[in-house]
């Protein structure tokens, strides 16, 4: 039990041990002292000459102490103590390195959250490793080169399943509109009721490709995910929960989803994540016919045991031959191939872009965070030379007044760096709650282990970053001169303007890239709508219904619903609409039957309304008229289209031109209505709102391949008002109950609410490169501002001389300003040349603007201008109220 | 007062092992307290060596921490409250190891500084 004793001895006895050290020393010298009298020196003399042979006694206390081992850590919390007496003895130093570092590792944090979530973290999936899906990669002239994940025809899909053994793959409906389930009368729950679910079509193999096992029951068969198979479906834990009371003998009951008959096989576990997160699951029974004619699914695949990506990818490329061949033909001297890529990846590539340009957005707001502090420590070494001094000649070593100034760092690091914590929960929350449900592809964001890991060496980082000048300049403090000298030394000026330069170039990227992002944005949501947006309201229902797949059902529930909003007070007009402005639309294929271009083959966007759709939305006809009630499913085929379309397929410049065309060799175009902002579906550079080719067909002419689109939209209900309606909602779902009382609507949405879903994506750039640009301002201008306040502080005396020996105060405020303005001037024409370069990289995410675009550059310089100026004015004023005589009287 | 650099004495620092051999070695003959064990150090090396007074103490506690010596407060003979040291069983272990590998050393030193024969 020695080593017992020795180790924890020290912790009890501590203090009698140093009380003995210290006594022992003590009769040393005294012995020492007695002895040297003896040898006949006088008391003074033999006093000093036995302290100077015996040395430094505090410091030989201090090491014999040392032996204990408890000391080190003891010296180590003495430092601490002092660093935080240092801290409150500064609060208003203490306070602005805090808030800087919580604003800066706050901003970190949340945006490393983002990354973490959709770039680092393993999918939720047992093997996440295994999982994932195809890839095309087309080059070559006349198409757009580049790789995407590739959409599935059934065709594909069954080549996919069958052909390709060294994978399990299964697909899932790319747009799903959801429909009605009828709870009534299956778990003894009393009276029809019929709520919205979100629903989710997979094929059979779908659960076991991301490894998920259902809680009660089966994953679906092959069996039932064939064609015309047994409809089966899948509850989520919440549905089975809340809609069927969590009833244990609900499997292999018939449901009532979407107007049919359906057969629950399995109940989900309560925390399973699917890439769907769908309230319902039913099989998708993907064909060749239908919506299995166009590339209309997405798939996941999972390695098989023992195969390996590349056998995958020769076999995907040898299945999907016929299809290769087909590009070929089409596109001679082009190229084309399918691979695999992670699941991971393919999920998130559009968005890994964006997240990595935040992450480094999010770095130089750190870099300028740590500019800042660096010359407000720096600042802080320069005051406390004298300090410094004293305890160097006291005998403090070099190593450690450099450990006090790192523990002091470190710690305030520390403290930002908790703050920083706190700030960027926040901040995600605040982030999370401006993205529109679904936008990301992650079930979560959470600050797991690995951002809390990402935060503390952040700030460790940070504390490196900032505490390195000021620690090198401690190395080189002259004893001499700093204790003669009791004035702090100008020294280190230099440094800090280089600091400020820096960081005002750093912002001036930032704040560029922000103002090439909120003019996108203002370009977009100031494009002429072509329609007026405000007093409309629209519903959403989806028609995904066995009742609804017949025509003349679909034509009732049309005009009568139509007839009951019309009743509602106050309501001025009502219409339905396949698609509303804003809103992805269907693509769909059609021949243009006369005219110059006769027999070409187009795409157009087509969307079936009823009549009034466009006065509702007060969308001007140009020429033409609107659909009448007359136009039926037995009288000649009708269609409106845009301005867009005449031009394009007509190539009329008059919209009148245009009346009487005829397109699929019967429908004639009686009407030609202003383009409209839609979400693009045919073009493929991803532009966000753009007006194109729109086809309008009479809801009442509607066959069923367009009623085949209820698969994946919902048509929308909408309302002019001149005054706003008390309880509109609840009225029109009223009325759509009244001709179907199992129609549940999915959803309210104003017209804005549509543009902001659509240009969610931007909405969130502007808000995040905003915030981070704004801070960056804030940061450089208080780096400018405690620049120049210090230096007025340290002139004082100086200004005071000059003023004296006839300087005056505006040539004073001139010299001492233009250490800031200089500064600033240099960091603006080194960040313009940076953007030069930086900006390049945004030109796939701005529209409407150029890269480098006059209007925002000079609002980024009038901007810093006005803040340098504004920074370097406040402190420059106290000039005018030195006093010469009392400075100089001071020292 | 401008700070006068202090030099030190011009004489050879005694390395850390050795301190504690001598330590040992003389606390092995009898106890001692630190003033007459510095005195004594002097003494036996015929005042070639000269311990620095206030590394013994840093010293000693390092042996004290690692139960090689232990101390007691006694009164010494000219009446004087002196704090004396004694070796352990396991500083008598401890010094016997290092006596024996100095040794060892000082042989290797010798023979490589020995005169090189023609």
């Amino acid at each position: 039990m020695n080593w017992f004793r020795n180790w924890f001895r020290p912790l009890f006895a501590r203090r009698r041990i140093y009380d003995d050290l210290s006594e022992e020393i003590r009769q040393h010298i005294a012995e020492k002292v007695e002895a040297l009298i003896a040898s006949g020196m006088s008391h003074r003399e033999a006093e000093y000459q036995a302290k100077r042979e015996f040395g430094n006694v505090a410091r030989i206390e201090q090491s014999g102490r040392e032996a204990w081992l408890w000391p080190r850590v003891e010296s180590i919390l003495g430092d601490v103590n002092f660093a935080i007496r240092q801290m409150l003895r500064n609060p208003g130093f203490t306070a602005t390195v805090i808030i800087t570092l919580a604003l800066s590792i706050g901003v970190n944090t949340a945006i490393f959250s983002l990354v973490n979530a959709l770039l680092l973290k393993a999918l939720p999936y047992p093997h996440p490793e295994r999982l994932g899906t195809i890839f095309v990669r087309f080059s070559g002239p006349n198409i757009t080169n580049g790789d995407l994940r590739t959409n599935l025809d059934g065709q594909m899909w069954e080549q996919l399943r069958d052909n390709v053994p060294a994978l399990t793959s299964a697909l899932t409906a790319g747009l799903t509109s959801g429909g009605s389930l009828q709870t009534a009368g299956q778990t003894g729950q009393a009276g029809g009721h019929a709520e919205y679910v979100h629903s989710g079509r997979v094929s059979a193999s779908f659960f076991d490709v991301i490894g998920l096992h259902p809680l009660l029951g089966r994953n679906f068969s092959p069996e039932e995910d064939r064609p015309e198979g047994p409809r089966a479906a899948i509850l989520s834990y919440s549905l089975w929960h809340t809609a069927f009371s969590s009833d244990p003998n609900i499997l292999g009951a018939r449901i009532q989803l979407k107007g049919e008959p359906y057969t629950v096989v399995g109940v989900l576990p309560r925390d399973a994540i699917t890439p769907l997160d769908a309230d319902i699951y039913t099989s998708l029974q993907a064909s060749r016919n239908g919506e299995g004619g166009g590339t209309n699914f997405s798939d996941i695949v999972r390695l098989r045991d023992g195969a390996t990506w590349q056998e995958a990818d020769t076999q995907i490329e040898h299945a999907f031959a016929v299809r290769t061949a087909r590009f070929y033909s089409k596109f001679p001297g082009g190229s084309i191939s399918y691979y695999t890529v992670p699941l991971q990846m393919g999920q998130t590539r559009q968005l890994r872009p964006e997240a990595l340009a935040l992450m480094a957005s999010a770095g130089l707001i750190l870099l300028i965070a740590c500019a800042n502090l660096a010359g407000l420590t720096l600042v802080r070494v320069l005051h406390r030379q004298g300090e410094i001094a004293t305890r160097l000649a006291l005998g403090a070593t070099s190593w450690q007044i450099q450990r006090q100034f790192w523990i002091e760092n470190l710690l305030l690091a520390l403290i930002g760096g908790a703050f920083g914590l706190g700030t960027g929960s926040l901040a995600l929350r605040g982030l999370l709650h401006l993205l529109p449900e679904h936008f990301l592809p992650v079930a979560s964001v959470s600050l797991d282990g690995r951002v809390l890991g990402f935060t503390a060496a952040v700030s460790l980082l940070t504390s490196i970053f900032f505490g390195m000048l000021p620690a090198l300049t401690t190395r080189k403090i002259d004893l001499r001169s700093a204790i003669a000298n009791h004035a702090v030394a100008g020294g280190g000026i230099r440094l800090r303007q280089a600091l400020i330069t820096g960081e005002v170039a750093l912002t001036v990227v930032l704040l560029a890239a922000a103002g090439l992002l909120i003019r996108t944005l203002v370009h977009f949501e100031t494009l002429p709508p072509g329609f007026n947006p405000n007093g409309v309201l629209a519903a959403k229902a989806s028609l995904d219904d066995a009742h609804y797949r017949d025509a003349a059902a679909f034509r009732k529930l049309m005009s009568e619903s139509v007839a009951a909003m019309n009743q509602i007070p106050g309501v001025e007009d009502a219409a339905v609409g396949l698609n509303l402005p804003y809103e992805r639309t269907l693509n769909g294929g059609l021949t243009i039957s006369d005219g110059p271009q006769a027999g070409h083959q187009v795409g157009a966007d087509q969307i079936y309304a009823t009549p009034h759709y466009f006065s509702t939305l007060q969308m001007p006809i140009l020429a033409g008229r609107d659909f009448a009630a007359s136009d039926g499913p037995e009288t000649q085929p009708v269609a409106i289209v845009n301005q867009t379309f005449a031009r394009k397929f007509f190539q009329v410049s008059n919209p009148a031109d245009a009346i009487g065309h005829i397109v699929d060799k019967t429908t004639r175009i009686i009407g030609v209505v202003a383009d409209t902002q839609l979400s693009s579906g045919l073009r493929d550079d991803y532009t966000p709102l753009t007006s194109e080719e729109t086809m309008y067909i009479p809801a009442a002419q509607v066959d069923q391949g367009l009623l085949g689109a209820h698969v994946w939209f919902q048509p929308s209900w909408i309302v002019r008002y001149a005054h706003p309606i008390e309880g509109l909602s609840a009225q029109m779902q009223r009325a759509l109950s009244g001709v179907d009382s199992n129609l549940p609507f999915s959803g309210f949405y104003s017209l804005n609410d549509l543009m902001n879903t659509t240009l969610a994506n931007q909405r969130v750039e502007v808000a995040l490169l905003t915030v981070m640009a704004g801070l960056a301002l804030l940061l450089s201008a208080l780096g400018i501002f405690s620049l120049v306040a210090n230096m007025v502080l340290q002139r004082t005396r100086e200004i005071g001389i000059r003023l004296a020996l006839g300087s005056s105060v505006r040539q004073a405020m001139l010299k001492i300003g233009s250490s800031g303005l200089g500064a600033s001037a240099l960091g603006l024409l080194l960040g313009l040349i940076l953007c030069v370069f930086a900006l390049r990289a945004m030109r796939s995410v701005l529209y409407g603007i150029g890269v480098y675009d006059a209007p925002t550059i000079a609002a980024v310089v009038l901007t810093l201008t006005a803040i340098a100026v504004l920074a370097t004015m406040i402190p420059v004023l106290k000039i005018a109220r030195v006093n010469p005589a009392r400075t100089l009287r001071e020292d | 007062m401008p700070m006068a650099p202090i030099t030190k004495p011009d004489q050879r620092d005694l390395f850390r092992g050795a301190l504690e051999m001598m330590i040992l070695q003389s606390l092995r003959r009898q106890p001692m307290h630190g003033y007459a064990l510095v005195q004594h150090i002097k003494q036996r090396s015929n005042d070639l060596l000269q311990v620095e007074e206030g590394s013994l103490y840093p010293a000693l506690q390092r042996m004290l921490r690692e139960n090689l010596v232990q101390a007691e407060w006694e009164t010494s003979a000219s009446n004087r409250k002196v704090r004396t040291y004694r070796i352990t069983a396991a500083g008598i272990k401890h010094l016997e190891r290092e006596v024996s590998s100095f040794e060892q050393m000082l042989r290797g030193i010798n023979l490589v500084l020995s005169p090189v024969e023609p």
